[in-house]
């Protein structure tokens, strides 16, 4: 699929606000990252990440604000623009979202299928190497019921990826897994975007494993980003909130 | 409260009622649509055609026995207190069924089955992100879910109204013959079935089998939450699919007496 093949701004999220019945998720939110960058998007539960993320594929419309994926405007959520750039985004959603329906080679081969562009041999080929490189050799013909929560976990990782799409969008890729499996899965994601070029997006509670895994961290409560910087100075931020969730002190604004 | 909290509260609801009603509307066209570009699996429509035909056989089945026979024995009972005569017994029985009974009881119990069937399954894709997911890989939700349901109700709502007016007829004639002592000749006469008869009853059928998928789909789109969410789309389309038969039902009788003045 689309490799990245230059510098321009992946994600640009400008002044956007979300709202649920009258509840504000998102408040004049802005956020970008250029592409082949690595964002982790780190912040208290319920505080908008998963909307964000979602908002990141328009599968949540803004209220007000601008939404650039890829070089294009995808707020006016226009059914025919929203098709197309999803084309280059994958996503493993926090419930991994399987279809219950599919067997998990039929679920791991279904973006690739759904594009039509490549022949059913090299399908499956392609699935046997997404299963085996997440750890799950072999797992084709089960049933996502079959599956424990970290296994589901995996496939809908290796669903993400085999399109090789330019933007991997992942909400919450290690809830539930052992340390080792997440550092195995941190590697995962950094060398299939060492391979595609692609921007990788990755929320997660998981503070000390996404420190290590990105590049670039944003920390988001009550809707606004409290930091946007580098990883490794979020620990020095000026603000106190910010400060107390990295470290996980009991005394605070939190 | 005051009056004008309750007037506010009064205008809140109406407001989510209209827009609710225009969410069903581009619903409904979405799945129409979804119809012509048969963007689902292959063999879904055959798969859905077994669930909503097939298993729903027996249970169709038993219920228009029971009723056929209930309705002959009862209006039997009151044609003899009143003039005696039981000839018109089976004409006047296959009409009221055809026009009337057989679609509309078929598809309140296809709402029941059906629908909550369609809202559960959808409503539990809703809630576990894997609408989300299929509107992800480029799918519409209403042509890959919905449509083929629809289309499955359709073929099969029309069938199911065939064979429970066959299944009711014949449970009514045996009832009239045992109970009665009623020549099956005199039961088995469809002479006073008018074409009229026969439209108006297929188009109550049909429409009922639009409404029935469109509505469940919708409500299990509508979802939210966890299981809880699903359990109240569930409920939400057997009572909102139920409704939507009865008004269908009223307004197609309504306008075929006005049209047709009742095909007399």
């Amino acid at each position: 699929m689309s490799q990245v093949t230059d510098t321009r701004t992946a994600i640009s999220v400008q002044d956007v606000s979300v709202a649920f019945d009258g509840t504000e998720v998102l408040r004049s939110l802005s956020l970008s990252l250029e592409q082949g960058g690595r964002l982790g998007i780190l912040g208290p539960a319920a505080g908008g990440k998963s909307v964000l993320l979602k908002l990141l594929v328009g599968l949540v419309a803004p209220d007000a604000g601008r939404v650039h994926i890829l070089g294009t405007d995808i707020s006016r959520g226009k059914e025919k623009t929203l098709m197309r750039v999803r084309r280059d985004v994958g996503m493993l959603f926090q419930n991994y979202a399987l279809f219950d329906f599919m067997t998990v080679g039929e679920n791991v081969a279904f973006p690739l299928a759904r594009l039509g562009e490549t022949e059913d041999d090299e399908i499956a080929d392609r699935v046997s190497a997404r299963l085996k490189a997440v750890g799950l050799a072999g797992s084709e013909a089960k049933m996502p019921s079959e599956l424990s929560g970290g296994m589901k976990k995996r496939v809908g990782i290796a669903r993400a990826t085999i399109a090789r799409p330019a933007l991997l969008l992942y909400d919450e890729p290690t809830a539930g897994l052992d340390p080792v499996t997440t550092s195995k899965m941190y590697e995962l994601i950094a060398a299939d975007q060492a391979d595609t070029g692609c921007t990788v997006v990755a929320v997660s509670s998981d503070v000390g494993a996404l420190m290590n895994f990105s590049t670039e961290l944003a920390l988001v409560h009550e809707g606004s980003v409290r930091y946007r910087g580098p990883s490794h100075a979020i620990s020095k931020s000026e603000d106190a909130l910010v400060r107390q969730f990295v470290s996980g002190d009991d005394a605070g604004p939190l | 409260m005051s009056v004008h909290t309750r007037i506010e509260g009064l205008g809140a609801r109406a407001i989510a009622a209209s827009h609710a009603g225009a969410r069903l509307f581009v619903i409904g066209a979405k799945s129409l649509r979804g119809v012509f570009d048969r963007d689902y699996p292959k063999g879904e429509v055959a798969r859905q055609m077994y669930v909503v035909g097939n298993k729903s056989l027996l249970f169709i089945a038993i219920t228009m026995g029971f009723l056929g026979m209930v309705m002959v024995i009862q209006s039997g009972h009151q044609l003899n207190r009143v003039t005696g005569d039981l000839s018109q017994l089976g004409p006047q029985f296959l009409k009221l069924f055809i026009q009337e009974f057989a679609p509309t009881i078929t598809a309140l119990m296809l709402s029941t089955r059906v629908g909550a069937g369609i809202a559960a399954e959808v409503g539990s894709m809703k809630v576990t992100e894997q609408i989300d997911a299929l509107r992800l890989s480029g799918i519409t939700p209403t042509s890959y879910l919905i449509a083929p349901r629809l289309l499955a109700c359709l073929s099969m709502g029309s069938i199911l109204t065939v064979i429970a007016i066959v299944i009711a007829f014949t449970a009514g004639g045996i009832s009239a013959w045992s109970v009665f002592g009623l020549n099956p000749t005199a039961f088995f006469d469809s002479s006073m079935v008018r074409t009229y008869d026969i439209v108006i009853g297929s188009v109550k059928a049909l429409s009922y089998s639009l409404a029935i998928p469109i509505i469940s789909g919708f409500c299990g789109l509508e979802a939210r939450g966890g299981s809880e969410g699903v359990g109240t789309a569930t409920t939400s389309a057997v009572i909102g699919s139920s409704f939507a038969v009865l008004l269908l039902d009223f307004m197609i009788s309504g306008i075929g007496l006005m049209v047709f003045g009742g095909g007399v």
